[in-house]
């Protein structure tokens, strides 16, 4: 092209290059690639399926250390207190290219395999430590609370006997006589102590009473510490129990009955002395465990603090290898040269950079190989790339969204920069809003480096994103607010203006009188708080949104024409853009002439009354030729609208036949020289004639396309007729439906105003008579609820209705004049973007 | 009385100060959008001003006010 700059009026210019990359330097050739961004890598294996792909062993390494380094994250998030991850931009760098590269990845693999072995070890000896102490905290509380039982049982221990006594035999006199010389604290009715969940408590001694049939006693006691579960964080409350029954059988039976319920046994002594004993050992081992715990806690937090510090050089090391590979899976390997294929977009503009890389590249390998690159010629289309920057960023997007711009086609995204916040502001105009968003979005621009950094969510985020968007909206808001003259719902009297209001009249009423004045900057100040301001208002507003439509539409329109001269297509201007430029000017352009030569008339002057122009235009299509004298705009009328008709009505069957009728010669031509249309290939049999005729007409690339992928153009006379007139049947309807669409403007800022103004006299203007420091207190806080509902519902959803209205109409009306939009989005290898899409 | 004449005027004043948008932005990555941004911004928003100014030439009707008690202007 031999541009010196890159503009945004088309996509830029791209190559299909071919590289040859040995292999040895392949993983940091790619690297480098990345890093610059500028290429869109062809996948070379399409057929292949991922498991079969050359590098699924270094990928699946890759994977392994994505999740170690995941795990991390998760550990390191879910501590209690934070644990600082030192940001990328301040960490040590890793060096991923070169000769060192391959021994630093080991080794990070090592590192990383390492440091999630300790800490998942860690992790279980915390855990079951934690377990552990949670056990001897309940037997602790067991023997404390049993020790209580027992004791108030020695005060009743006489009892016991004597009882015991009774129902003894004379086997048993024996065991009584010994037992006489043991301690005398002992009684042996044997007992099963334990813990048990607290709601089960009361079913739990229900389940022995019906088992037992109540041959035995239970006690049971609350712990008031509830036991915390490490793993799930959920409270338990317990309760100690110690059930004294006589004979295995109940015993067992009551043991059985334990486990089913849940409870948890401990194997007490009936020996005081031995109880006290196990209550030391268990106090000491608690002691123990607690220490080993902090302990452990400790480490572990410790290293923890050790990953947070290389954590993001660590995920930033991985994803970029992870890429690298997952590219290189798209390379062919050609064994004989022992070098691997790959191919990719690029533009144009940036081979030189390109190249330097790649001997970058080779350098910093340390070996003599310098990858080759050479331009593929190919009849493939290429991705549409817009060279954007922070600025042109917001508006591309929203432009964007609508679809992706054919390549090199005009791009609409350029004159959105302007037209799109001016259709806002025409939506929106009010001085004081505009200010309050112009004044927001400089807050944002003033903090983008820091905010640019920081994870935004959703929806601040898309506000920042289309921060200059929102600037210029602002700014365009304040020159209609001046034209409007609408500030805050009020008008300002910067100069004279053109009426006097003299005293009312006998019924109250002050017509205006004009002093000969022209209130040159906006709407004159008298119309605002008149009774008829809206009539006039109103036909201002709807007539301004036709004429602006009218033109919007022309615009677009002629943006047809950079396209068909770029791309030779000199019958789309004589069959598609003439007659549709015809048609919407006769009819349309008329009507905007119409209403700027009405308004140009000093009516009092003529003698015929000012004709309504609604009427006219519909007369016109109805009823042509026929204007009343009284009614007419100009002289001649009659007859010029005709004409006008009559070209408009000429050419519909202009647009509807002239293309296809000038292709179908153009089918009977290459047809009668031989050729053969690829619809009529049976099979990919091909008469040998056809090969040499084709290296011959290289011209004709239409017939010889070979790949079967390529869009190729119909050749089939049918579909051509029918897209033509479904294409001028839309751009018929589509005229007149859109510039009646462009009566939205009207609508959105009579909204607008209106609203504006119901807010003030609902508020402030009722609050504004009071005095006293009762009044000013309740005047402040008015203003204050003034202030927050202008901002919200004033900026901020009028404001977003308006973003969406003048988006409608850059997508709706004026793409669908020239826009195709058929293009896909070049997205090249680029770590900088592999950021933005976690 | 108004007239037209502004229009006439300001119309001229508008394309001068469009070709000098044109000619007098330096060449660089960003010509084209700074000249177009210039242009569509000259030229929309005297399309504006000139409608909101021809509206009110030779106005068809003229505004009038009923003074309630205590109304503000």
């Amino acid at each position: 092209m031999g541009d010196d700059y890159p503009t945004l009026f088309r996509s830029e210019q791209m190559s299909l290059m071919q590289f040859l990359i040995p292999t040895e330097v392949a993983h940091d050739t790619v690297a480098e690639l990345g890093e610059l961004g500028n290429v869109q890598f062809k996948d070379l294996n399409p057929a292949v399926n991922p498991f079969q792909r050359s590098f699924v062993g270094e990928i699946r390494r890759t994977e392994e250390m994505t999740r170690r380094v995941r795990f991390f994250e998760s550990q390191i998030q879910k501590e209690k207190d934070v644990v600082p991850i030192r940001p990328l931009y301040d960490s040590a760098p890793l060096l991923t290219v070169g000769p060192s590269a391959a021994h630093n990845i080991d080794e990070l693999d090592v590192t990383l395999a390492e440091h999630e072995k300790r800490l998942v070890q860690m992790n279980d000896s915390y855990k079951t430590l934690s377990e552990r102490t949670r056990e001897l905290v309940e037997a602790r509380h067991v023997l404390r609370e049993t020790a209580v039982f027992f004791e108030k049982a020695e005060t009743q221990h006489t009892d016991i006997r004597t009882s015991f006594d009774d129902s003894s035999a004379p086997l048993l006199q024996h065991d009584d006589r010994e037992q006489q010389y043991s301690s005398t604290v002992q009684f042996d009715l044997e007992f099963i102590a334990g813990t048990i969940d607290r709601t089960r408590i009361s079913t739990f001694e229900r389940v022995l009473w019906r088992v037992l049939r109540g041959n035995l006693y239970m006690n049971h006691t609350d712990i008031t510490e509830p036991f915390v579960d490490p793993a799930t964080g959920t409270e338990t409350r317990k309760n100690v129990f110690i059930i004294f029954a006589h004979g295995d059988a109940l015993l067992a039976k009551i043991r059985k009955v334990a486990e089913s319920m849940g409870a948890t046994l401990y194997p007490i002594d009936a020996n005081a002395d031995k109880r006290s004993d196990s209550l030391r050992e268990v106090t000491a081992r608690l002691e123990d465990l607690e220490t080993v715990l902090y302990n452990t806690g400790l480490n572990r937090r410790s290293k923890l603090l050790k990953i947070g510090e290389n954590l993001a050089r660590w995920q930033d090391v991985v994803r970029k290898e992870k890429a690298i590979y997952e590219t290189m899976n798209l390379f062919n390997f050609d064994v004989r040269r022992k070098t691997l294929v790959a191919e990719g977009w690029v533009p144009t503009r940036d081979l030189t950079m390109i190249q330097l890389a790649l001997r970058h590249a080779t350098e910093a390998s340390g070996t003599s190989v310098v990858p080759i690159l050479h331009e593929l010629r190919t009849s493939k289309t290429p991705p549409t790339f817009t060279r954007t920057n922070k600025f042109t960023e917001g508006f591309q997007t929203i432009m964007d969204a609508y679809g992706i711009a054919t390549y090199q086609e005009v791009n609409p995204g350029l004159f959105a920069i302007v037209t799109f916040p001016f259709l806002f502001a025409v939506m929106f105009g009010d001085i004081g809003h505009g200010l309050i968003i112009f004044f927001a979005a400089l807050y944002m621009i003033y903090q983008e480096k820091k905010w640019a950094k920081q994870e935004l969510d959703e929806i601040l985020g898309q506000f920042f994103y289309g921060r200059y968007i929102i600037l210029l909206m602002g700014i365009f808001s304040v020159y209609t607010g001046l034209m409007y003259n609408d500030i805050f719902s009020k008008s300002l009297h910067i100069w004279h203006s053109g009426w006097d209001f003299p005293e009312p009249g006998s019924n109250g009423v002050s017509y205006a009188v004009s002093n000969g004045h022209m209130y040159p900057f906006g709407v004159d100040p008298a119309w605002h708080g008149a009774d008829n301001g809206l009539v006039f208002t109103n036909s201002y507003k709807m007539k301004m949104s036709i004429v602006l439509g009218v033109i919007h539409m022309t615009f677009a329109l002629c943006l047809q024409l950079p396209n068909h001269i770029k791309f030779k297509r000199p019958l789309d201007i004589y069959a598609n853009f003439i007659p549709q430029m015809i048609f919407l000017q006769s009819i349309f352009g008329y009507l905007v002439v119409c209403i700027l030569y009405k308004w140009s008339i000093d009516w009092s002057t003529r003698d015929t009354e000012p004709p309504s122009l609604l009427n006219m235009l519909i007369a016109m299509l109805l009823s042509p030729g026929k204007v009343d004298a009284n009614a007419q705009l100009y002289p001649g009328q009659s007859f010029i609208q005709v004409v006008l008709l009559l070209l408009a009505m000429v050419c519909v069957p202009w647009m509807l036949c002239m293309k296809p009728y000038f292709q179908w010669k153009e089918i009977q031509m290459i047809q009668g020289q031989g050729y053969v249309g690829l619809n009529h290939h049976n099979g990919g049999h091909r008469e040998s004639t056809d090969e040499v005729l084709e290296s011959e007409e290289e011209g004709n690339g239409r017939v010889i396309v070979e790949e079967m992928e390529e869009e190729h153009e119909q050749h089939d006379f049918s579909e051509v007729v029918i897209h033509q007139i479904i294409h001028t049947i839309e751009f018929c309807l589509g005229c007149i439906s859109h510039t009646a669409s462009y009566l939205r403007l009207w609508a959105l800022s009579l909204a607008h105003a209106q609203l504006s103004e119901v807010l003030w006299s609902m508020t402030i203007e009722k609050f504004l008579g009071m005095s006293g420091i009762f009044g000013t207190i309740t005047l402040a806080i008015v203003v204050v609820f003034w202030f927050s509902a202008t901002v919200f519902i004033l900026c901020i959803m009028e404001g977003l209705s308006a973003f969406l209205h003048a988006l409608r109409l850059h997508w709706v009306e004026a793409n669908s004049k020239h826009y195709q939009g058929e293009g896909y989005l070049f997205t090249p290898l680029s770590f900088a973007k592999l950021d933005e899409k976690e | 009385m108004a007239s037209i004449i502004p229009v006439i005027f300001i119309l001229a004043v508008v394309l001068g100060l469009i070709a000098c948008g044109y000619l007098f932005v330096p060449k660089g990555p960003h010509q084209t959008t700074i000249r177009t941004a210039i242009m569509l911004t000259f030229a929309s928003c005297y399309l504006m001003w000139m409608v909101t100014y021809m509206a009110q030439l030779h106005p068809l009707i003229t505004p009038y006010r009923s003074i309630k008690s205590g109304e503000s202007l």
